[in-house]
């Protein structure tokens, strides 16, 4: 799929406005730092929710990320975007999560988790085989290792180039493209394993009903 | 172009960087072959679904209050922990004067030895009830006088100890003891003892202490 579809519809200050913000935070300006909250609180959780895929984790994560920016924004370099930044430490923060789970209950299995809640707009018309499809692509998505997965989500959902993601990441852009080529190719033999079996299911069903 | 060809082009082609030739190559291939149209399907589909998909879950509507209420609550306790610090170091460095000053009076003996007194007078170091409150009140000042009463004090009853013979170690062992309850009773008397978190049984509303963050290289997880 080529970029530039539905994205994640956030509004995105400009650098220099991004800028000021930070420069009054950094003065303790209780208003400015709450902006910075309410810019990038919703982007910043959808990203960790895909990657520990639990309300509460991703929450805490979420807080913990952004209690650490704002005790270190006197390092931050305006050479950066503040959500590069921001993502960068809220990875960090996840991944120590993920090693001290992974620590705690052995190999992670996302699948094997409950799900906060039904990925279907509420109210809105879905088909039977497109829900399913979404089921499937995010269980497979949570098979991929965490690298794998933060190059996917962040690639697709929060439109960042291989570049940012190389900075978010901490990863040389070429380990960052291997990332996301072996993210894409492991989603699809997963994805191939299943449909097969699921469209014949469909196509079984629909002929009954025909 | 092969398979093998084709699918070398799938990450080029799913970036939207693949150049209006080969991309017509890729399509003229996938019309014809099956299997990479069905490879390439995949990618976009779930490509689609990552990019599209609602999150099924949201923050709570006063995640910022809470947040902020956070980073309030630990800047005041960040200033506590400074105000405690330069307070125990002050301690500290008293006692290190304190003992210093013994040290030194292990090295002159001949002062001492040479003095004539009677008998080893009790240590007047006066309890917390027994003090005056000008002196509770003069807070350092008068935790200086009394540390320097009790060091003369100290000193006469030491060079009476040599006299009677009482062993090094045991006379040791008492000067430290009450030079730890005169500090004690500085703690007391402080102003800003009072003010610790949670003296006043106060607890504030605090994060989860944040775990030590790594500067590893990411790895698979």
């Amino acid at each position: 799929m080529a970029r530039g579809m539905v994205r994640e519809t956030a509004v995105t200050p400009s650098r220099e406005y991004e800028r000021q913000l930070v420069g009054r935070a950094q003065a303790d300006d209780r208003l400015a730092s709450r902006e910075l909250v309410e810019l990038h609180k919703d982007r910043l959780f959808s990203f960790i929710w895909r990657m520990v895929r639990n309300h509460h984790d991703a929450e805490e994560i979420c807080q913990e990320a952004f209690l650490k920016a704002f005790a270190s924004l006197g390092t931050f370099s305006s050479e950066y975007r503040f959500s590069t930044w921001l993502f960068t430490i809220g990875y960090r923060v996840c991944l120590n999560h993920l090693r001290r789970k992974r620590a705690l209950t052995g190999e992670l299995d996302f699948t094997a988790l409950p799900h906060d809640g039904d990925s279907a707009l509420p109210g809105s018309v879905e088909s039977e085989e497109a829900g399913r499809l979404k089921e499937l692509v995010w269980s497979a998505v949570d098979r991929l290792s965490a690298p794998q997965r933060a190059t996917l989500v962040l690639f697709y959902r929060h439109e960042l180039s291989c570049h940012e993601m190389a900075q978010v990441l901490e990863l040389p852009v070429a380990t960052v493209k291997s990332h996301l080529h072996r993210a894409r190719n492991r989603l699809r033999e997963l994805l191939e394993s299943v449909t097969e079996h699921e469209l014949q299911e469909f196509r079984n069903r629909a002929g009954a009903a025909g | 172009m092969r398979c093998e060809q084709a699918r070398q082009l799938f990450d080029a082609y799913l970036d939207g960087e693949l150049s209006g030739a080969l991309a017509t190559e890729l399509g003229a291939h996938r019309v014809k072959c099956p299997d990479c149209r069905r490879a390439l399907a995949l990618m976009e589909v779930s490509g689609h679904v990552i990019a599209s998909d609602r999150e099924p879950v949201a923050l709570h509507g006063d995640f910022a209050d809470r947040l902020l209420a956070c980073t309030d609550s630990k800047s005041l306790r960040s200033r506590d922990r400074l105000r405690r610090g330069l307070y125990i170091a002050g301690l500290l460095a008293a006692a290190a004067v304190v003992a210093l000053a013994f040290l030194g009076a292990f090295d002159r003996p001949a002062k001492f030895a040479g003095e004539k007194v009677e008998t080893a007078r009790p240590l007047a170091v006066p309890s917390p009830q027994e003090q005056s409150p000008e002196a509770g009140n003069r807070g350092a000042s008068a935790n200086e006088d009394l540390l320097e009463e009790w060091f003369k004090e100290t000193q006469d009853n030491w060079a009476a100890k040599r006299q009677s013979g009482e062993s090094l170690q045991r006379q040791f062992e008492l000067t430290i003891s009450q030079m730890l309850d005169i500090l004690r009773q500085a703690k007391d008397t402080s102003p800003g003892a009072d003010h610790f978190p949670g003296a006043d049984g106060e607890v504030p509303a605090s994060p989860p202490e944040p775990a030590p963050t790594d500067d590893e290289d990411v790895e698979d997880l």
